[in-house]
């Protein structure tokens, strides 16, 4: 027989707030006439439940169906990818609501609304949305729980209980799971791109670039070491070399005819014999740490000089960088180990020697005689390394974040006449002069120093930093000609620097850098947790989630991956079966009864069998019989207790208990007598 | 033969009982279409954030999971201890309805949503509190004259969340009576009394003579209840009065036409309604058995009782 399965009144407000939790982040990220569309279907919807309005017709329906799929292809044009496809989802959502009528359309929009927690999570990760999340769960299953309860006495809060109980004894459940259910790789690629320009580092160096940057404060990313870190001056995250300079600009380059596998080793197929020397001179102390990028949509990885990674998602270059596969488009963990000294497996010949070496044609004059003085003057490159640092050291060089222009000649503007700049200015004219000495250099950028929070470095967008790397006895030896100038920029960081000495200079960055103590206090506080829940919720992969199980288990293998997982699951299970379904006291006990059974226990320690004892007058019947003195406080008890028991309604109020309990306690006291 | 196999097995794991307790033994528990579209949902998130690599996609997808876990206890909490009891039954004409009573009791927990239906009926939702018991009346078709044992009564529960649905299949002992249907016919199969007078006069009891009062019993008809005296203060009693014998009527079956058998017991039906609601005393015989002389509806109760379980073995 067909039944009209309506929803529930007091189901309504959760699914009406469910709806509008749902949708909120979708319609503060996506175009406006999504909000349009939520307040017009809500406002709709409210004046349908007060029969004011009729229910859409099928026409009306399927026009704004329409419209809303041509709405989103406007906006996003195209109906697929992540953005247009949480905005269509999120849109249908909302329709949806508009023709609920049964049951079975509050079934269908609440998976919707599983889907829309789902696009939620796409494009917001922190703690917080996660929060959120479950926030709407509960929502959903509040609704849920009220459409599968048509009383009409039931209360809309009863279906909230519910639904929070049943959440939270889920979780237990939920986080074995997260922790042991093996994750697979991705069965295609799926690109999140959110096509927003980042703040970060860029694959050219000209004057000014960095310094840029020295304006964010945004994180790039963290570090936690195994073990002790380095310390501040040692902290090089070496990201990329730029081997090619033009003039004004330094690039990325490789020797002309050299193609990636000459420099990129990714760990498929046979080892480059660059890679195996590298790997050959593993030997002396290393540092291990785990780096969590935050998103940069490039593909350049941060660590310390001579990376070794297990070479999953992400590749070494031969120019000793990391670079991944993809561009990190969420947060992204890699476990590193860098070996200072394996920097010596590598050569330097042919045409990369040349290229090390190479400058224009023409161009900065007297920075090239310069370098040639040099040159004559001393014949080792150590020696003459060594003054070209003495010559940044003694000449009037400063350090500042707001450089004068240069234009032109930019090494020669700089070296002779501006004299001020940031470690980019050093950097590049350190290289020039190098290269124009004969001495193979390039220029590295990436960040230096880093914040330490807890147990782990905050290295932030201000931290980034250039310097130069010069061959020196068949080795790359990194050489800071910042450091010259302004070696408490790399002892204490921009930050120390800047607190260090307010100048002129350092008052611009302060805005970006000093903050309130208790702000700051709590922002550090804030990225505490922001970091564990990128290493341990957002960060968790194959490899955590292997190193876990061979901790726990010993090895891993299927078998014992699935005994584990079957096992936790179970003894989760059956403990909350026994916390679901324990039995319960047949019935609650009143007050009242209470006191009855004290007195019976109490009048049972004295030696008076009451076991056959009912009712109060057959209590106070016994009691009277064996102490006759006590006969009468037992009536006392007895007439007061019946007159709570039959006299009111409910239970007694606590005054008339404690009466109640003074009497007993009389006449425990009298049966001594 | 499945069938039959599927209800031996029935009958011997859950046999007939006045009262019922739903345990483990009794319960059974699927899910339902929604749930399983649920689970789907929960896989397609768990591809979904494995091939974003969204930890927190697939934290959402346990978490459902999880959920449904719960809810399969959850679910089962709602039917387990459970107690039905056989309560009363109403019985009806044969093409009619009769009805049976249900009391559910709710003895540790609340148990809500609850759907009971005959195997091949509409469902009727009750909710019980703790603590409480409420009887519900459930319909029964009467197809066929004589005692109706209703089929298994189906409790079934979707309740708290709709992802499954836990059921039992309860057989209670009890019954209800299928009477006759009345068929008119013009002749009363009856005897004793005077001819004449058992259509002309019916209704006619104040000519029988007065005998005395006695205690008012239930089933007496009200129109024999002396309520001037109950509106003195003397307590509701009950007028008698002395039958003429000749006033006295037998049914008698063999008195019928040469009918099949249940259109002769209509016929007695038909006279057996009538002379009730003519408020006049009757006796019943039948082929081996008999109901003695007397009015009201206990008398009209009895005589149809007497009607539905003739030939029925009891």
């Amino acid at each position: 027989m067909a039944r009209i399965y309506q929803v529930p009144s007091h189901a309504r407000l959760w699914l009406t707030l469910a709806i509008i939790a749902a949708s909120l982040p979708q319609l503060s990220d996506g175009p406006w006439w999504q909000a349009v569309l939520l307040v017009v279907v809500l406002g709709w919807r409210a004046l349908l439940d007060r029969q004011r309005l009729a229910q859409p017709g099928r026409l009306v329906r399927l026009g704004l169906l329409l419209a809303t799929v041509g709405a989103t292809f406007y906006s996003f044009g195209r109906l697929h990818g992540p953005e247009a496809g949480s905005a269509l989802i999120t849109s249908l959502f909302a329709l949806k609501y508009l023709e609920l009528v049964g049951k079975r359309d509050a079934y269908v929009l609440i998976v919707l609304g599983y889907f829309v927690c789902a696009t939620i999570l796409l494009f917001h990760r922190g703690p917080l949305a996660a929060l959120y999340v479950v926030g709407c769960l509960t929502l959903l299953t509040a609704s849920l729980a009220g459409i599968n309860y048509s009383d009409t006495h039931a209360r809309r809060r009863q279906h909230l209980t519910v639904a929070s109980a049943m959440l939270l004894q889920a979780l237990p459940l939920a986080v074995v799971l997260f922790v042991l259910v093996p994750r697979v790789a991705p069965l295609w690629n799926m690109q999140l791109d959110s096509g927003q320009a980042r703040t970060g580092m860029s694959d050219s160096m000209s004057p000014g670039q960095v310094s840029r940057l020295t304006e964010s404060s945004e994180l790039a990313f963290r570090v936690q070491f195994q073990g002790t870190p380095p310390p501040p001056d040692q902290r090089y995250w070496r990201g990329l070399t730029y081997a090619y300079f033009d003039g004004t600009t330094w690039r990325q380059a490789r020797p002309p005819g050299w193609s990636d596998a000459d420099t990129f080793y990714d760990g498929r197929g046979p080892a480059p014999p660059w890679y195996r020397g590298l790997r050959a001179a593993d030997r002396g102390p290393a540092w291990e740490y785990r780096v969590i990028m935050e998103p940069s949509q490039q593909r350049w990885l941060y660590a310390l000089a001579v990376p070794f990674t297990d070479l999953d998602g992400q590749g070494l270059a031969r120019d000793l960088r990391l670079v991944a596969d993809n561009p990190v488009s969420g947060s992204y963990g890699y476990q590193v180990r860098s070996v200072p000294a394996a920097a010596e497996g590598l050569d330097l010949n042919g045409p990369e020697r040349r290229l090390m070496l190479d400058l224009p044609d023409t161009g900065n004059r007297r920075a090239r005689d310069l370098a040639a003085s040099w040159r004559q003057r001393y014949r080792d490159d150590r020696e003459l390394v060594q003054a070209a640092l003495r010559y940044f050291r003694e000449q009037p060089f400063h350090y500042t974040l707001e450089p004068p222009r240069l234009s032109g000649d930019t090494v020669d503007g700089f070296l002779f006449n501006t004299r001020r700049g940031f470690c980019e200015h050093y950097a590049s004219s350190f290289t020039f002069l190098m290269r124009a000495a004969g001495i193979p250099a390039r220029v590295v950028a990436g960040y230096q120093g880093g914040e330490p929070n807890g147990d782990y470095l905050q290295i932030r967008q201000y931290d980034a930093h250039a310097w130069t790397e010069v061959w020196l006895n068949g080795r790359w030896v990194r050489v800071d000609p910042t450091g010259a100038v302004a070696p408490e920029r790399i002892e204490l960081g921009l930050r120390g620097l800047v607190e260090g000495r307010a100048d002129a200079g350092g008052d611009a960055v302060a805005g970006a850098l000093g903050r309130l103590p208790v702000l700051f206090r709590v922002q550090q506080w804030m990225d505490y947790v922001d970091f564990n829940w990128q290493k341990w919720v957002l960060g968790y992969r194959q490899e955590d989630q292997r190193a876990l199980i061979e901790r726990l288990l010993g090895a891993f293998t299927p078998t014992r991956v699935a005994l584990a997982l079957l096992g936790a699951v179970l003894l989760v299970t059956a403990v909350l079966a026994v916390l679901v379904l324990a039995r319960r006291r047949d019935a609650p006990a009143r007050p009242l009864e209470r006191e009855f059974a004290r007195l019976r226990r109490g009048l049972a320690r004295r030696g008076l069998n009451v076991a056959d004892c009912h009712s109060a007058a057959a209590l106070e019947a016994a009691a009277a019989r064996r102490w006759p003195g006590a006969a009468g406080r037992a009536g006392h008890w007895r007439r007061y207790f019946e007159y709570l028991a039959y006299r009111r309604d409910g239970d007694p109020p606590a005054g008339e208990l404690r009466q109640l309990r003074r009497r007993r306690r009389a006449l425990m006291a009298g049966l001594k007598a | 033969m499945v069938k039959n196999a599927w209800q031996r097995w029935l009958d011997r794991r859950l046999p007939r009982a006045r009262q019922v307790q739903l345990d483990q033994r009794r319960i059974f528990i699927l899910p339902t279409g929604y749930g399983v579209l649920y689970l789907i949902v929960a896989v397609l998130l768990f591809f979904g954030g494995v091939n974003y690599e969204n930890n927190l996609i697939l934290a959402l997808c346990f978490l459902m999971v999880s959920l449904f876990v719960v809810a399969i206890l959850h679910t089962f909490r709602n039917l387990s201890g459970l107690m039905l009891r056989a309560g009363g039954g109403r019985s009806g004409f044969v093409g009619g309805q009769g009805s049976l009573e249900v009391v559910l009791i709710a003895r540790r927990r609340p148990h809500r949503a609850l759907w009971l239906r005959w195997l091949d009926q509409a469902a009727q939702e009750v909710s019980v509190e703790s603590g409480e018991e409420t009887g519900l009346w459930l319909n029964l078709p009467l197809r066929r004259r004589g005692p109706v044992v209703p089929p298994r009564l189906r409790v079934e529960s979707r309740y708290p969340l709709g992802l499954l649905r836990a059921w039992s299949l309860v057989a209670l002992d009890q019954e209800c009576l299928a009477w006759p249907r009345p068929q008119e016919s013009a002749d009363c199969p009856a005897e004793g009394g005077d001819r004449e007078r058992r259509v002309a006069r019916a209704g006619q009891s104040g000519s029988e003579e007065f005998r005395g009062l006695r205690g008012y019993v239930p089933g007496d008809s009200l129109s024999q209840v002396d309520w001037k005296g109950y509106a003195r203060g003397r307590g509701l009693n009950v007028k008698l009065f002395e039958e003429p014998a000749s006033g006295r009527l037998w049914l008698r079956y063999d008195r019928t036409d040469e009918l099949p058998l249940e259109q002769r017991l209509s016929i007695l039906c038909y006279w057996v309604l009538r002379l009730s609601r003519e408020n006049r005393p009757f006796a019943l015989a039948l082929p081996g058995a008999e109901l003695p002389p007397g009015q009201g509806d206990e008398q009209r109760q009895r005589a149809l009782d007497l009607l539905a379980r003739h030939g029925k073995g009891g």
